[in-house]
């Protein structure tokens, strides 16, 4: 008859189980996500990743092929990932296209120079993040001019320069898919609202299960729960695991929901499960916080979610980031949002992997740590027996 | 025989208010002792340190031998425990309750769903097991709150007050069911404030007051304390206050307390030969508009004791 006691398989089967029971609460899971990413998604330029792309309108003056600065030049725009190069014949219309927004941004590439004219309007987010992806593109093809133009003076013959130069622009080229992550600018449509929603609402939904957490103390449960044989450790476990396993289940339904329902790629599976679970411990440490140092279970749903909202607005889950002033971008560093944000975004890239998000996997396991360390000794403060 | 709960010395501070003070009792198996105080006393307090809930300051506790503060785990296994405020899952049904505590208390998975039944039977809760708690009533709720202590069969069963709020049916179920209980030989503490029930299921009684334990015995025993005295509800009408004072000093009246606005409690020598006298010596203030003798019973003892009245 006897066995050994199971307290954190009943403690997350009973709050697992509670949690199933609450109608209200399984709607914010299961169905607000994916009404915002795809309301919020659309706003932004609705689309999968091909019309994700900045159009970008281009006048060539020298013929492609012919004239070296011109051919470069469109090769490595048309290499960039968020650009769409739009050839065009006239520098007038190409600058009524930026005007009217129909581009974000316009170059005008002359013959036999290498004064190239950026043509853009105002401060708009897509302009600016336009303007990071041709700088990068134009110092790409400058860096190589100025590469062989130095290989010349140094005694190399033009077609040995031209060898080493693609030797080092190989390997650069390897290199500058991480750095056109942090200088592009942020993929748009279901591609932002996909992870930004992941975050938003993981995080909210854990400060709103933190309401479960509070009831059981006022219920007396966690009390009683400590009058079997079991340790109390194993019990403030319990209730950690159980609501870890609400936060890991709300952003593996969003994953898999945005990527079969508006085909948004996640990145690096590997990589994303990291960000995806340290996140989810800080949500846990928050939502335990919360519920300990709450007294009545009303409270929870008033102070969690809009905490959660504000958090995330700071962080760009609600709106593009390139919307929001630096000033703004800077506090939500001080946040979990913006981090997960941050390595999210960056994972979308192809060819990025866990290497490239390791600062914000360490800010975001370094938050969880004192999150869920401070939150699981007051917690243990509380139920102690004295 | 080892005692199945035995505690001694006992104490538990808040500051400056002493809860428990020395309380020290002994339970053998299978016997049922109640714990008789008012609100207040220090009943919950003492539970609380015997299910390891409070730390004591001083005192030990042993649950069939084994030291609680020595071997909590060891010690917590052998007791099933009903707070007094009902602690169970308002969201799960009572079924769901009841596996909840069973997982705790590591009963075998194999095991487990047919002891539920055994327990929903036992509490007459087999046809009502899949609903939810929340739509249950008190009663209900009270009864699979005790069916929770039962699923790993405790040595000792420790109720506080599991009658509070409970409609006389369920009453009645619930001190049936603890009577089968004791009688299959399980060992009982019995708390409450409610005097007929104590009377009804201990075999021994310890009365508290003020978080001391003030007399121990068996019901006879304590009974007997208060010789052959009688209890005496008196109603008046009048000068309720100046009537009282002139019924302290009958004589005879051994102890006297206001129990209302107009009614008085008496506990005297003599009982209902005195009641003339009482009659008489009430007038001009007030006048007695029913009477009540009653035989001496665990309230007449505390009364004795105590100088107050169990229920206020
Ligand atoms: N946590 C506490 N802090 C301060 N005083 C307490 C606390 N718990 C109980 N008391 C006091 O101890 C006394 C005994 O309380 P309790 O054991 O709950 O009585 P009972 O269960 O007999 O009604 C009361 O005077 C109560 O106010
Ligand atoms: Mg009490």
């Amino acid at each position: 008859m006897s066995g050994r006691p199971r307290p954190v398989a009943a403690l997350v089967a009973a709050n697992l189980r509670r949690l199933t029971r609450d109608r209200v609460g399984l709607f914010f899971m299961v169905i607000m996500p994916f009404v915002s990413i795809a309301f919020v998604g659309m706003a932004l330029g609705g689309g999968t990743a091909g019309s994700d792309r900045l159009p970008v309108g281009v006048v060539a003056e020298g013929a492609e092929g012919s004239d070296p600065v011109t051919t470069a030049v469109l090769a490595e725009l048309r290499r960039h990932p968020d650009l769409t190069v739009i050839p065009m014949d006239d520098a007038a219309d190409l600058r009524s296209g930026v005007r009217e927004g129909s581009l974000a941004a316009g170059l005008v590439v002359p013959s036999g120079s290498t004064r190239l004219e950026l043509v853009m309007t105002g401060t708009n987010g897509s302009g600016m993040a336009a303007r990071g992806a041709v700088d990068v593109s134009v110092s790409r093809v400058a860096a190589v001019l100025e590469a062989t133009r130095a290989a010349t003076v140094a005694g190399a013959t033009e077609t040995e320069a031209a060898e080493y130069v693609r030797q080092a622009q190989a390997e650069a080229g390897r290199v500058s898919v991480n750095d056109s992550a942090t200088t592009g600018g942020d993929p748009r449509g279901f591609a932002y609202t996909a992870p930004a929603n992941l975050l938003l609402f993981t995080f909210i939904n854990s400060m709103a299960v933190a309401a479960a957490l509070v009831e059981s103390r006022r219920l007396g449960m966690l009390q009683r729960a400590l009058t079997a044989p079991v340790r109390q450790r194993s019990v403030l476990f319990g209730e950690a695991v159980s609501r870890f396993l609400v936060a890991a289940a709300q952003a593996v339904l969003i994953m898999v929901v945005s990527s079969l329902a508006f085909g948004v790629s996640w990145g690096d599976p590997l990589a994303v499960a990291v960000v995806v679970g340290v996140f989810s411990l800080v949500a846990t440490g928050a939502a335990i916080l919360v519920g300990t140092l709450l007294r009545s279970p009303d409270q929870a749903p008033a102070i969690g979610p809009p905490l959660g909202v504000v958090l995330g607005m700071l962080g760009g889950c609600l709106w593009p980031r390139e919307a929001s002033g630096e000033v703004i971008n800077a506090i939500g560093h001080a946040f979990p949002h913006a981090w997960g944000m941050d390595a999210l975004l960056t994972l979308t890239r192809p060819g990025t992997g866990l290497g490239a998000v390791l600062t914000e996997v360490a800010v975001l396991a370094g938050m969880a740590v004192l999150l869920l360390g401070g939150s699981l000794i007051l917690f243990d403060r509380r139920t102690r027996v004295t | 025989m080892t005692a199945t709960l035995a505690c001694e010395g006992l104490r538990k501070r808040y500051g400056d208010v002493t809860a428990v003070e020395d309380v020290g009792f002994s339970i053998a198996p299978g016997q049922a002792y109640g714990l008789l105080g008012p609100n207040g006393a220090g009943k919950t307090t003492t539970i609380s340190m015997l299910v390891g809930l409070l730390r004591p300051d001083a005192g030990t506790v042993l649950v069939g031998g084994t030291d609680l503060a020595a071997d909590p785990r060891r010690a917590k296994a052998r007791i099933g425990y009903v707070p007094q405020e009902i602690a169970l899952y308002p969201e799960l049904t009572g079924r769901e309750n009841l596996r909840f505590f069973g997982r705790l208390f590591g009963l075998a998975r194999r095991g487990l769903a047919g002891r539920i039944e055994e327990v929903l039977d036992l509490i007459g809760l087999s046809d009502r097991a899949d609903g939810r708690l929340d739509t249950y009533s008190g009663g209900m709720r009270r009864r699979i709150n005790i069916g929770a202590a039962l699923l790993h069969r405790p040595d000792v069963l420790i109720l506080d007050e599991p009658t509070v709020g409970v409609d006389p049916q369920s009453r009645k179920a619930i001190l049936d069911g603890l009577e089968l209980l004791v009688g299959d030989g399980m060992s009982l503490l019995y708390t409450s404030h409610y005097m007929e029930e104590v009377e009804r299921v201990c075999d021994r009684v310890a009365i508290i007051d003020h978080g001391r334990i003030i007399a121990e015995g068996t019901r006879r025993e304590l009974i007997a304390m208060v010789g052959s005295a009688d209890k005496i509800e008196l109603v008046l009408d009048g000068d309720v206050e100046a009537a009282y004072a002139k019924l302290r000093t009958v004589e005879g009246v051994i102890e006297a307390a206001r129990t209302g606005a107009e009614s008085v409690r008496l506990i005297a020598e003599g009982g209902r030969y005195l009641l003339p006298a009482l009659i008489s010596a009430v007038e001009g203030s007030a006048t007695v508009t029913a009477t009540q003798v009653i035989e001496p019973d665990l309230e007449a003892t505390f009364l004795h004791l105590t100088g107050t009245s169990l229920r206020d």
